[in-house]
């Protein structure tokens, strides 16, 4: 019998544990997962204001050594994912329109900024002219990227940035504010401006998630105040959890919950798919960031109305058009414009960062001019 | 009341007693499975609704079905590092048949029989060239992973035919993958303790010497429990992959730990021997009911890995203590 005890004592321990955190736990208010910086929601109607260019706080770029072909390297978060795959494809498009320009890419197999760092440095010692990024972490990639620079490497990023003084350029895909805009205006007018709605992100330490939940958050204070926001919960990029946790979600809040909003390309599809086998199809709305490819199925079947995302192959495409312009010159700290490109001119905003244009909104008419 | 596999030392041993002797631990999975309903219930009675019922205990079925391979090859005292990797190249095997136009039996089947090959030669490097098993695996999860990537170009492969998502599918209105994995941890078990074959591999474990002495052949029992484990992963491939319309080109961060973790709390000695294939299965099941649970109070998912990691230490501990107490008892 005592053996029998003691070999089963970790089980009871362990859901000791958790019956005293379920205990606790009610009092915790529901957390949106944003980050605590300072927001900008936009207008709540369509009305714009221009950007302000701002003044120039990349960084430098030291010793460049002009060549005759520019080796450049496209380090994505992960390779692996058809969001990455796309952005790369944009990459290697521009590379074949630009003289002179050999581009690769070469990513972690797992968004692990330690391999990223790693896969950057090996790159630095190799010798590229150029490198493209999207940060796994903002803070742990910048001393490798000015290592990078220090050696004569242009840097540019897209997607996920790095301190600014970290790279010269980045590449924005969105402005924060104005993905959180499209999201919460599609969002309201399918569950309503006093509907509820839950989220599944990624984890709430990702720089991009968190920027567009705290942007949403503020958004929908000011032009949706009646909307809930029930919860947010994470879940890594990793296709059967997210679905796990929305099938969680939607148990647990049954007909409380009218919407759910996916914050990365894994979630929203994985979300789509339970509320299609919870049968739920038209009573819980399913929308969110998503790549053309993975929600095509549930925009068919009608489970899903539309998704927002910006072109990442556009994205990529101008990546290696500003690390080009910044290498030949034609793109100069204190510019408001550039060029790039079929794309045409691209706005630079915050200083040192490149627009991309407005998000993209994936809907029934347009999905099927997109592979991604 | 002469049962030759357990240890005869134990006297005067009655039914009940003897259930609790030999799946006390997997008695407790079950009691901690059941305390949680009982009280996230209470808090929550939506926690307790069949539909939540169904995800907990369907949510993790794949890593279930995965962890019984997993505990056969951690009862013969090996480790396989290599799992989620190798679910992740059977998924893109499998899924790639499914979308050109294979016939969609070919696209099941593939994936067990890729997974068996793939495993034998994990095997035979274990078993025959004689090195540690947890190195043979690390490079074989390397060269798959890598190999995954550069062969897929990290292409996703959608537009999946609809029967081919077997996981979507429903049994007497039970959902697949749990039907799979009660089934197959029924099976397995009782093929470890009912059969000479089965129960051989406590010997290897617990005694390869001994196993040897008494005329099995451990080598190559090895390499065939290395198989046997592929084609679990096969199997667990065909409820991971089939469950959404899309397959990645990657497999969830550090899957081949959940299922080692799985078969760990279960209450497989990770220093071989001792172990059921039916505890290992309930861990995977309370794993997914701690995860629904977290939810349901509002407790931040961070929790569920911290859980899970006092969950292994303090079982191992327990399993080492106990070792060295018997030791001791046989010494005198």
């Amino acid at each position: 019998m005592t053996q029998t005890l003691t070999r089963t004592l970790p089980c009871l321990m362990g859901s000791a544990a958790i019956l005293a955190a379920s205990f606790a736990a009610p009092a915790q208010a529901a957390w949106t997962g944003g980050d605590d910086q300072p927001t900008s929601p936009l207008a709540c109607d369509a009305s714009t204001v221009a950007p302000d260019a701002g003044s120039y706080n990349g960084g430098t770029v030291t010793g460049a050594q002009p060549s005759d072909t520019l080796r450049v390297v496209d380090v994505p978060k992960l390779v692996g994912i058809g969001y990455f795959n796309a952005t790369s494809a944009g990459v290697a498009e521009a590379a074949a329109e630009l003289d002179g320009v050999e581009a690769t890419t070469d990513g972690p197999a797992q968004a692990n900024i330690d391999d990223q760092i790693t896969l950057i440095d090996n790159y630095i010692t190799s010798g590229v002219g150029g490198i493209l990024y999207a940060a796994n972490d903002p803070v742990a990639i910048a001393p490798v990227l000015r290592k990078a620079l220090e050696a004569g490497i242009h840097v540019v990023g897209y997607d996920s940035d790095a301190e600014p003084d970290a790279r010269q350029w980045f590449v924005n895909p969105a402005q924060f504010n104005g993905v959180a805009k499209t999201l919460m205006d599609e969002l309201a007018q399918q569950i309503g401006a006093d509907g509820s709605f839950a989220i599944v992100t990624s984890t709430f330490t990702t720089p991009n998630q968190a920027r567009w939940i705290a942007e949403m958050d503020a958004y929908q204070a000011k032009c949706y105040p009646e909307m809930e926001w029930l919860e947010t919960v994470e879940a890594q990029e990793d296709n059967i959890l997210s679905f796990n946790q929305a099938m969680t979600l939607i148990n647990k809040y049954g007909e409380d919950m009218d919407g759910l909003v996916g914050m990365t390309s894994v979630a929203t599809p994985a979300a789509a798919e339970a509320v299609t086998q919870a049968d739920l199809c038209g009573e819980v709305s399913v929308m969110g960031l998503a790549t053309p490819n993975a929600i095509r199925p549930y925009i068919k079947s009608g489970c899903m109305e539309d998704a927002v995302l910006w072109n990442p192959v556009d994205m990529g495409y101008a990546a290696l058009h500003v690390l080009k312009a910044a290498v030949d010159g034609t793109l100069e700290p204190g510019a408001a414009e550039v060029e790039a490109g079929r794309l045409g001119t691209l706005q630079i905003i915050n200083g040192s960062e490149v627009l991309l244009g407005a998000p993209t909104v994936f809907n029934a008419e347009n999905v099927d001019d997109f592979d991604f | 009341m002469t049962d030759l596999s357990q240890d005869a030392a134990a006297p005067r041993t009655g039914p009940i007693r003897r259930i609790l002797r030999d799946y006390g631990h997997e008695l407790l999975v079950v009691a901690a499975i059941i305390a949680l309903l009982v009280v996230v219930g209470a808090i929550n009675p939506r926690f307790v609704s069949a539909r939540n019922m169904t995800s907990v205990f369907s949510g993790n079925a794949y890593i279930a079905v995965a962890a019984i391979g997993m505990t056969m090859i951690i009862v013969t005292r090996n480790i396989d590092l290599s799992v989620g990797a190798l679910i992740g190249v059977l998924a893109t095997v499998s899924g790639t048949l499914a979308v050109s136009g294979a016939p969609i039996w070919v696209a099941w089947v593939a994936p067990i029989l890729c997974g068996a090959l793939i495993n034998a030669v994990t095997g035979l490097l274990v078993a025959y060239a004689g090195i540690p098993s947890i190195v043979v695996t690390l490079g074989m999860m390397a060269i798959l992973q890598g190999g995954l990537i550069s062969v897929t170009g990290g292409a996703w492969i959608s537009d999946l035919p609809p029967e081919f998502l077997l996981a979507k599918m429903k049994v007497m209105g039970l959902p697949m993958p749990l039907v799979w994995a009660v089934a197959l941890t029924v099976l397995a078990a009782a093929w470890m303790r009912l059969t000479p074959y089965g129960r051989s591999l406590y010997l290897i474990g617990g005694n390869a010497e001994a196993a040897r002495a008494v005329g099995i052949p451990v080598r190559r029992r090895i390499v065939e429990v290395f198989m046997i484990h592929g084609a679990f992963a096969g199997l667990a491939t065909l409820l991971f992959a089939t469950q959404l319309q899309v397959i990645q080109s990657t497999t969830p961060p550090n899957l081949e730990l959940l299922i080692i973790t799985a078969a760990v709390i279960g209450g497989v000695s990770i220093l071989g021997g001792t172990g059921t294939v039916i505890g290992a299965s309930l861990a995977a099941v309370l794993f997914a009911a701690i995860g629904s649970a977290l939810i349901f109070v509002n407790v931040s998912a961070y929790w569920l890995r911290a859980f899970i990691g006092v969950l292994i230490l303090v079982t191992v501990l327990f399993d080492v203590m106990r070792r060295r107490r018997e030791t001791r008892q046989k010494g005198h």
